[in-house]
């Protein structure tokens, strides 16, 4: 099997000339958001070495962390006062040095989600309109009261004390919703988190369910990750947006495809290893001292948050 | 041995127009260490669904220890667990086979659908980790594999339900090196234990390190021939017409001339 080669391939090629003028290459949006997309992959995969740890908080038992999750974002909703709410966020704080996640690092993505879903949004409710009370900050002033429809406009609109209080109280409770949520997702990996979730009474093939879209956006990760890699090493860097757009849409279609053909496979798959429409997932429910003392420890702090 | 596989006029195509299997018959016995060769495309695959119950003939029959295997049959439960007990199939791709959480998962899942109980199945999987040399990869999610442990962890996803037959389409596909000797020397060591070993490879050089009894499926789809892997590998006209070796350049010593692949068997200097 003799191979003919076309003529311009037996010319030798010369194509790395460099011209001297410096040009720069535009980053286009697209270009940029796959990139995003691959360095998505590698946090994930980042995220389950790190579930990996032999401390205290890894170890724990993925159901005991499921409890703790449900029994302090209660807590959290039920308290009210802004120590306790406080001191929810310091103990929380705590669990992070103790897990060795690096505070600065977390608490910075953190504070910016909490600031803008539990500060911005309720930032009306820190004025007169919203909460009634004294006024500590004016901030315009008519020259009388009025009614408008079912709304009575006073004459003085300002921040109140007790506007700020509720703000706070409702900017706590998002920060410590977040936190903690992010501490058991850092310190449990994806799979054995989501296999805790039967404690809530969800179904085995429900559990498989999201097990396997959670495979599927992996896999789509890579795949659009390669394509990125794939598109980068051909297209120099000289496209843009427009083109990058019509390369990308073409490739939907072949990814939806693929994939298609190999959930194909992954059923046969179930089928041969036995699946018949019902799944039966193994559970490790084995509690440990350890566990049961963590989860002691939880609620016991639930209650004295509560009776403060 | 005692016929434990029967196929007899097997037709199978795809969407009834895209032929993969044109009359096949066959018989397969216990404890057989089989393979069925041929080119991309041949329909060797499709056998394997076909034996492991996944797809049905379009006309012909299969047969699995005298029970004839069709949709029907396969509705009753228990027939289907034990049937699914009995064979198991380690497919090509195992990005595609592995669907659980965490490796552990993987192994126990046939297991527990099988109605073993969770006990055995957990001394199972960690018996078959053992003897794979990868309880190391116990608690990690599978998309965190290399294709090597992936194939591994496969095979051992097979493994812990005992089945009686192994199906194992294109066993050393995508494999190092060292997975595959390490592959090929399982394979042989399953076979010594009495399972039936059953698979699909265009890799002559497997079929020389495994020496099954061979079947060889032609680009027409059909089987060409059945014998001892010793009578195929010495008919090299024959390898040649159905294409599984031809000519090619090739370069020793600084000299460029050509021979018939593959090297480790054909390699025969001019």
């Amino acid at each position: 099997m003799i191979n003919k080669i076309p003529d311009f391939l037996l010319v030798a090629s010369d194509n790395f000339k460099q011209s001297g003028k410096k040009e720069g290459t535009n980053t286009t949006f697209l270009d940029l958001t796959l990139h995003k997309i691959a360095q998505t992959a590698k946090s994930i995969y980042i995220q389950a070495e790190n579930t990996s740890k032999s401390s205290l908080i890894y170890t724990l038992n993925p159901y005991v962390k499921v409890i703790s999750l449900i029994y302090l974002l209660v807590i959290n909703s039920i308290v009210s006062g802004l120590i306790s709410l406080s001191l929810i966020t310091i103990f929380i704080l705590i669990l992070y040095i103790i897990a060795g996640i690096n505070i600065f690092q977390i608490y910075k993505k953190i504070i910016i989600l909490a600031f803008f879903f539990g500060f911005l949004i309720f930032i009306p409710a820190s004025l007169n309109i919203v909460t009634p009370g004294e006024i500590i900050l004016n901030l315009f002033s008519f020259d009388k009261f009025h009614r408008f429809w079912i709304y009575n406009i006073p004459q003085n609109i300002g921040i109140t004390s007790q506007g700020c209080i509720v703000v706070g109280r409702l900017f706590l409770r998002v920060l410590n919703s977040i936190s903690f949520t992010l501490l058991i997702c850092f310190t449990t990996s994806f799979p054995k988190l989501i296999k805790s979730f039967k404690i809530l009474g969800i179904p085995d093939s429900f559990l498989m369910i999201i097990t396997l879209a959670y495979k599927y956006i992996f896999i789509l990760i890579q795949t659009i990750e390669e394509t990125y890699f794939a598109l980068k090493a051909r297209l120099i860097g000289i496209t843009n947006n427009k083109n990058l757009r019509k390369l990308i849409a073409g490739r939907i279609f072949f990814i939806f495809k693929k994939s298609s053909i190999n959930y194909e496979h992954t059923y046969f798959a179930m089928i041969s290893r036995g699946y018949d429409g019902k799944i039966i997932l193994f559970s490790d429910k084995k509690f440990v001292v350890t566990d049961l003392i963590s989860l002691l420890i939880i609620i016991s702090f639930g209650i004295l948050v509560v009776i403060i | 041995m005692e016929e434990i596989i029967f196929l007899k006029n097997v037709c199978y195509s795809y969407y009834g127009k895209i032929p993969a299997l044109n009359d096949i018959t066959l018989s397969i016995k216990r404890g057989e260490l089989f393979a069925f060769i041929g080119q991309n495309g041949s329909g060797k695959s499709t056998l394997l669904n076909i034996i492991s119950g996944l797809i049905f003939p379009d006309s012909g029959s299969y047969s699995y220890k005298n029970n004839t295997i069709d949709e029907k049959k396969l509705h009753d439960k228990n027939f289907n667990q034990q049937f699914r007990k009995s064979i198991g199939y380690i497919f090509q791709n195992p990005e595609v086979q592995l669907f659980c959480p965490t490796v552990l998962d993987e192994l126990l899942f046939a297991p527990l659908q099988l109605n073993i109980s969770q006990e055995e199945a957990i001394d199972r999987a960690y018996k078959v980790l053992a003897m794979l040399k990868i309880e190391y990869l116990k608690d990690r999610p599978v998309y965190m594999l290399s294709g090597g442990e992936k194939k591994k962890v496969a095979i051992a996803s097979v493994l812990t339900m005992n089945p009686e037959v192994l199906l194992i389409d294109e066993p050393l596909s995508g494999l190092d090196p060292k997975t595959q000797t390490f592959c090929t020397e399982l394979f042989l060591e399953l076979n010594n234990a009495g399972k039936t070993i059953i698979f699909t490879t265009h890799n002559l050089e497997l079929i020389d390190h495994l020496q099954p009894r061979v079947s060889v499926i032609s680009e027409n789809h059909t089987i060409e021939k059945t014998c001892p892997a010793a009578e195929i590998l010495s008919d090299e006209s024959f390898l040649v017409s159905i294409n599984l070796i031809h000519e090619h350049l090739h370069r020793h010593d600084g000299e460029v001339h050509k021979h018939n692949h593959t090297h480790y068997i054909f390699h025969k200097h001019q």
